[in-house]
């Protein structure tokens, strides 16, 4: 599925992330999310940042304005970014829709 | 493939995270003995108590509690959770034990004897795939798994619960001790895990004495151990075994004498995993009893209590002549039974060196010495 940004993504409640030593680390808990048995996936800054903002209760292109206005950045860009982050996610029933 | 620059997949063991980890100065990993109480009465136990014990039960941590430490110990980095007992199975509310671990981010593992696995762990654990289920094989045949574990009626409970989680597809690793009462048939064991486990065979020949130090029950311990012609004999069948031996040899057999200057711990405990009794005590090595070394957590703090145990063990010297002479400059002491918590269970201190285990040890290496040789030469 394309992700489009009137979209509402939300984080699924069964994939974990812990900040340890660092390093933003995501643990899919339930059979079924990620690619593999056992794999786990780590996030860069702007990974977490975009990851704590969804929610369900907003569209994918508050997400992206919240961003630009935290990092004073280029909503192209940032757009292009998040829109690759949440097609990751979304096909590996990290985040849902 | 992930083409998002802000996201990456990680093969945990080999991670530049689980390095980093390794590095810091704390343990990785926090073990939970959540019941000493067992559905079975295996005779070579260093833990069970009968599963109706109600005094041992009460004392008994309970979820709250394991929440406060597992949130202690997720706060310090802790990744790797080991569920163990007794029979963890026993508790009822295991399963929401399991879940709330997971829920934290621990990679829990479990330790069962597989013979209460009913339908909820199965939907559970198919659910939740745990990160490794190991279940204990006493014997293959009915009159073998029943003189081990003491209980009529066991190996059917046992066949049930593995089956269920086999036809279901969750994965488990099995692994087996190896005792006078099952060694007969070691070998069809060994034939019996590799077909049904997703990991190696492991086997282990080395029976702790009771935690409890019950005389009664060390007395058949002591009977059900292997001498070290029978412990030399199942490695040397042991394909896999006898392999590792060689290839490990020179990290098994140094060259030349150590030098631990009277230092009584030379072992990686600092940063064994954090093991937690089911009564709620802290050790840093399930078998390390001595009360410097054991601290309640109903007192202290996860860390506070680790600091303290880590203090003493840091600062701990032995003058005991024999120890000094022997064990503390071994060149073997890495394939010998001999450490300072068995060395406390066996003899009440920490520095005396055991006869038995020493004969073992120079048994082991004679042996491993000769196959190197023979591996080379052909
Ligand atoms: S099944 Fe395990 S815990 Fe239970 S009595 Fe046997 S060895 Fe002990
Ligand atoms: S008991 Fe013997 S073999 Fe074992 S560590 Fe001591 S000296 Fe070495």
């Amino acid at each position: 599925m394309k992700i489009d940004i009137i979209n509402k993504y939300y984080k699924n409640k069964d994939v974990i992330v812990r900040e340890i030593e660092g390093e933003y680390l995501m643990i899919p808990i339930a059979s079924g999310i990620g690619d593999m048995e056992d794999e786990m996936y780590t996030l860069n800054e702007t990974g977490i940042a975009t990851w704590e903002k969804l929610s369900s209760e907003k569209t994918l292109e508050t997400v992206i304005d919240e961003l630009c206005e935290e990092y004073d950045a280029n909503k192209q860009e940032i757009t292009t970014d998040v829109i690759g982050l949440i097609e990751e996610l979304f096909k590996r029933k990290i985040v849902l829709c | 493939m992930i083409e998002n620059e802000n996201i990456a997949s990680v093969n945990l063991p080999d991670s530049d995270l689980v390095k980093k980890l390794q590095r810091t100065k704390t343990p990785v990993s926090i073990n939970f003995e959540l019941t000493a109480r067992c559905n079975n009465n295996c005779r070579h136990c260093y833990i069970n108590l009968p599963e109706n014990n109600t005094d041992a039960e009460s004392l008994e941590l309970d979820i709250n509690e394991i929440e406060d430490l597992a949130d202690q110990a997720v706060n310090n980095g802790v990744l790797w959770c080991l569920l163990t007992g007794g029979e963890p199975l026993l508790r009822d509310d295991f399963s929401e034990i399991y879940l709330m671990l997971r829920r934290k981010g621990l990679l829990v593992s479990v330790f069962t004897n597989a013979c209460l696995i009913n339908e909820t762990h199965v939907k559970l654990f198919k659910k939740y795939k745990p990160r490794e289920l190991e279940v204990t094989v006493y014997g293959i045949t009915e009159k073998t798994y029943e003189k081990v574990s003491g209980i009529k009626g066991s190996y059917k409970l046992f066949k049930n619960g593995l089956d269920r989680l086999l036809t279901n597809d969750i994965p488990v690793s099995l692994k087996a001790m190896a005792i006078h009462s099952n060694i007969h048939e070691i070998e069809n064991i060994a034939d019996f895990c590799s077909k049904h486990s997703k990991k190696k065979f492991k086997f282990d020949p080395f029976l702790h004495k009771r935690y409890d130090g019950d005389e009664k029950r060390n007395k058949k311990i002591l009977s059900e151990r292997l001498n070290k012609d029978e412990i030399v004999k199942i490695e040397q069948n042991n394909f896999a075994r006898k392999n590792a031996l060689i290839k490990s040899c020179d990290q098994l057999i140094f060259y030349q004498d150590i030098d631990a200057s009277g230092r009584v711990f030379t072992c990686g405990v600092l940063k064994n995993g954090f093991e937690i009794s089911y009564d709620g005590k802290l050790r840093l090595c399930p078998a390390l009893l001595h009360p410097d070394y054991v601290y309640s957590l109903r007192i202290f703090s996860l860390m506070d209590a680790y600091r303290k145990i880590a203090e003493n063990i840091i600062k701990a010297r032995s003058y005991n002549e024999d120890f000094l002479n022997k064990c503390n400059k071994c060149k073997i002491i890495n394939l010998c039974y001999f450490c300072p918590a068995n060395s406390f269970l066996e003899t009440g201190k920490l520095d005396t060196p055991i006869d038995t285990f020493c004969k073992n040890a120079h048994a082991r290496q004679k042996a491993i010495l000769e196959w190197k040789k023979s591996s080379s030469l052909s």
